[in-house]
C-alpha cells in the first residue's frame, strides 16, 4: 500500500486504486485515483494499494468503499461496475502468490465481518499488461469516465 | 513407454510461476524437476550503468513480498565497497526494518498460504471460517509488521525511505512510541500463533541437510555476519564465490547454486534456527521447545513452527531495539567518491540473499550480482521432492500433487514471473 507518513484518520467513503503503474493497464485503478485527487471530495480517503488483502485494514467502519481495479477483459477499455456484496465476484485462477486476489480479500472481510457497508468496485477491461507501457489508449480514455462516476457516487 | 502425463493448472500459494516434472520408474523417482523462472537476472544487467545511489529503490522491486531483504543486502554491500560501516542507532534502524519484513512475510506465508495444508483446508477464506481467532491474529500480526515497514521504510511495498548510507527520514520519537504500542500487542499474539501452530499435524520427514546460514558473535542473524554450515563451512560473505557455485540447467531459468565440493545446502528459516538457535533469548527458545522444536529441526514440513518462532523473535528484538534507540545526529552518514568492490549477505525470509556490486569513481554500477535464496534451495526442494513423492507413489495422483504442492510450500518459495502456474508433470514408464 502506498500509504505515507503524514495520513489522516478515516473518513467514511474509502476509493482504493488497485494495480501497479507500471504494467501497462495494469495501471488503471492508480490513473483514475490520480485523477480524483484533483477533485473535492471531502468525505473520502484515497489510497493507491497493491496487495487487495491490505484492504481489510481500511473497510471497517465505512459507509462506501469504491475498489478501483483493471480487468481481464474481451473489449479494452470496457468499464464495469460491480457490487460483490450483493452479485459476487469472479475469482480469476491464482494470480500470484503471496497473493490473495480481490475476490479472495472480499471473502475474508465477510468470514471475519471487516468490510464496508457497501462496496462497489468499477474495472476497466484491459489489453496489455506488459512491464513498463503505459495505459492503452483505449484503456486510458476510460479513466475520465470512471473518474466521474465516482465522484457522483461519493456525492450521491 | 508408457508415459502417463499429469497437468496441474494451479499450483496456488507459491510466489509466480513454476512447474514440476517427476519422472517415475519401477517405484523410484528417477528425477524430479522444479522448473522455475526468475527475474533477478534482468535486474543485474539493467543495473549497470546506474547511480548507486539509485540501487535501493532498483532492487526493492525485485519482490513485492521481501523488497526490504533487497535492499539491506545492496545497501551493506555497497557501504563495503565505500569503506563504510553504519553502526549506532542507523544500524539498529535497518534491523528493526528487517524485523517488520520477516514479520509480515512470515505471518503471510504461516496462516494464510502454508497453515492450510496442514489444516486439511482448501485456503485461507476456509480458515478464516473454521479458525476465525487465528486469520484475525495473523492480521495483527500482519499490521503490526507492515506498520514498521510504513514508518521505516516511507511505505509498506517497495519502500523508498532506503538510502546507501542510512535513511532519508528518521522517525519522530511520537511515532515510534506508537509502534511500541503495537508491537507489544504483536508480541502476545505471536506466542499465541506458535501455540496454534504446534497442534498441527507433522508429517515424519526428516532428511539430514547442510545448512547454511549467517552467524553473528552476537545476534540471530539478519544483516550481518559469517556464512556458516551445519557442516563446517565458515566464510565472510565475499568469499561466497570461493565456497559457493552457480550453474545454468536447460530445464530452469534459475541457475542452482551448490557448495562448491559439496553440492545442495538449505538456506532459510530451518537453517537459521539450526545454526542459530543459541542466539535466541531465553524466553523464545522456551516458547520454542514448549512448542515441540529443540534446538535442532530437520523436517522440512515444520519449518512453519521455525517460521512462527521467528516471528515471536522479530516482535521481541523490534521491542528491544527500540527500547534502545537514541536519535542520531543524521539520517546518513556522508559518502566518499571512491570506486569500489562491495559483498553483503543478509536473511530475506525465505534464506540467505548475496549480493555483490562493482562501481566506478562517480558511484556508477559497473557490475552487479544477486544470488537469492529460491535459486540456493532450489537443487534442496528437488530432493525433498524425489523423497517425499516417492514416499507416497501408491497415491491416487491428485493426492500424490497434493503432496508435491506442500513440500514446496515448505520453502515459501518466491518465483516470480509474469504469468502463475505450476505445471505439475509426472512421467511414469
Amino acid at each position: 500500500m502506498s500509504t505515507s507518513w503524514g495520513s489522516s484518520g478515516p473518513r467514511s467513503v474509502l476509493l482504493a486504486g488497485l494495480g501497479n503503474p507500471d504494467r501497462g493497464d495494469d495501471g488503471f485503478g492508480p490513473a483514475v485515483l490520480a485523477r480524483l485527487a484533483r477533485l473535492s471530495l471531502p468525505e473520502a480517503e484515497r489510497i493507491v494499494c497493491a496487495r487487495p488483502l491490505d484492504l481489510l485494514d481500511r473497510w471497517p467502519g465505512r459507509r462506501l468503499a469504491i475498489v478501483v481495479d483493471a480487468a481481464m477483459g474481451e473489449e479494452p477499455g470496457r468499464l464495469r461496475r460491480l457490487e460483490p456484496l450483493c452479485q459476487g465476484l469472479p475469482r480469476p485462477t491464482a494470480c500470484s502468490t503471496h497473493g490473495l486476489g480481490l475476490a479472495e480479500a472480499i471473502d475474508l472481510g465477510r468470514s471475519l465481518g471487516l468490510l464496508p457497508a457497501r462496496l462497489i468496485v468499477y474495472a476497466a477491461e484491459g489489453l496489455d499488461f506488459s512491464p513498463g507501457a503505459p495505459l492503452s489508449p483505449r484503456v486510458a480514455a476510460a479513466v475520465e469516465e470512471a473518474a466521474a462516476r465516482i465522484a457522483a457516487e461519493c456525492r450521491g | 513407454m508408457a508415459v502417463r502425463k499429469l497437468t496441474l493448472e494451479a499450483l496456488a500459494r507459491v510466489e509466480g510461476e513454476g512447474s514440476l516434472e517427476l519422472s517415475l520408474h519401477e517405484g523410484k523417482v528417477e528425477t524430479a524437476r522444479l522448473k522455475i523462472f526468475e527475474p533477478p537476472r534482468f535486474f543485474e544487467a539493467f543495473l549497470r550503468g546506474r547511480a548507486l545511489s539509485e540501487v535501493p529503490d532498483i532492487v526493492a522491486r525485485i519482490c513485492g513480498i521481501c523488497p526490504v531483504a533487497y535492499q539491506m543486502s545492496a545497501v551493506h554491500a555497497l557501504e563495503q565497497g565505500l569503506g563504510i560501516a553504519l553502526g549506532g542507532p542507523l544500524r539498529l534502524l535497518r534491523r528493526l526494518l528487517y524485523c517488520g519484513e520477516w514479520i509480515e512475510s512470515h505471518v503471510l506465508h504461516i496462516v494464510m498460504l502454508h497453515a492450510p495444508d496442514f489444516l486439511g483446508l482448501p485456503d485461507a477464506i476456509a480458515i478464516s471460517r473454521d479458525h476465525r481467532a487465528e486469520v484475525e491474529r495473523a492480521l495483527t500480526l500482519k499490521r503490526a509488521g507492515n506498520e514498521i515497514l510504513r514508518l521505516l521504510g516511507g511505505r509498506e511495498i517497495h519502500p523508498i525511505n532506503i538510502r546507501v548510507g542510512g535513511f532519508y527520514r528518521l522517525p519522530t520519537p511520537s511515532e515510534l512510541s506508537a509502534l511500541r504500542d503495537k508491537l507489544e500487542k504483536a508480541g502476545q499474539e505471536a506466542v499465541a500463533l506458535l501455540r496454534w501452530v504446534a497442534t498441527f499435524p507433522m508429517p515424519d520427514c526428516e532428511r539430514d541437510y547442510e545448512f547454511v546460514s549467517l552467524r553473528h558473535p552476537s545476534e540471530y542473524p539478519m544483516n550481518e555476519g559469517r556464512l556458516v554450515s551445519s557442516r563446517g563451512l565458515s566464510c565472510l560473505p565475499e568469499e561466497f564465490d570461493a565456497e559457493f557455485e552457480e550453474s545454468h540447467l536447460p530445464h530452469s531459468t534459475a541457475l542452482y547454486c551448490r557448495l562448491r565440493r559439496r553440492g545442495s545446502y538449505l538456506a532459510g528459516p530451518l537453517a537459521r534456527y539450526n545454526i542459530n538457535f543459541d542466539r535466541l533469548s531465553p524466553r523464545v527458545q522456551s516458547l520454542a521447545r514448549e512448542a515441540g522444536l529443540g534446538p535442532s529441526c530437520r523436517n522440512p514440513f515444520r519449518s512453519i513452527l521455525v517460521r512462527s518462532v521467528e516471528v515471536l523473535f522479530a516482535c521481541e528484538e523490534a521491542l528491544r531495539l527500540l527500547s534502545l534507540y537514541e536519535p542520531p545526529e543524521a539520517p546518513s552518514v556522508a559518502l566518499p567518491a571512491i570506486p569500489g568492490e562491495g559483498h553483503a549477505a543478509t536473511e530475506a525470509p525465505r534464506g540467505l540473499l548475496y549480493h555483490r556490486y562493482r562501481f566506478d569513481r562517480e558511484g556508477t554500477i559497473e557490475e552487479a550480482r544477486i544470488v537469492p535464496p529460491t535459486s540456493q534451495n532450489q537443487a534442496s526442494i528437488e530432493e525433498d521432492l524425489r523423497l517425499w513423492a516417492e514416499r507416497h507413489l501408491s497415491e491416487p495422483e491428485e493426492s500424490l500433487r497434493d503432496r508435491c504442492e506442500q513440500a514446496i510450500r515448505n520453502y515459501d518459495p518466491c518465483i516470480s514471473c509474469s504469468t502463475h502456474f505450476l505445471r505439475l508433470q509426472i512421467r511414469r514408464r
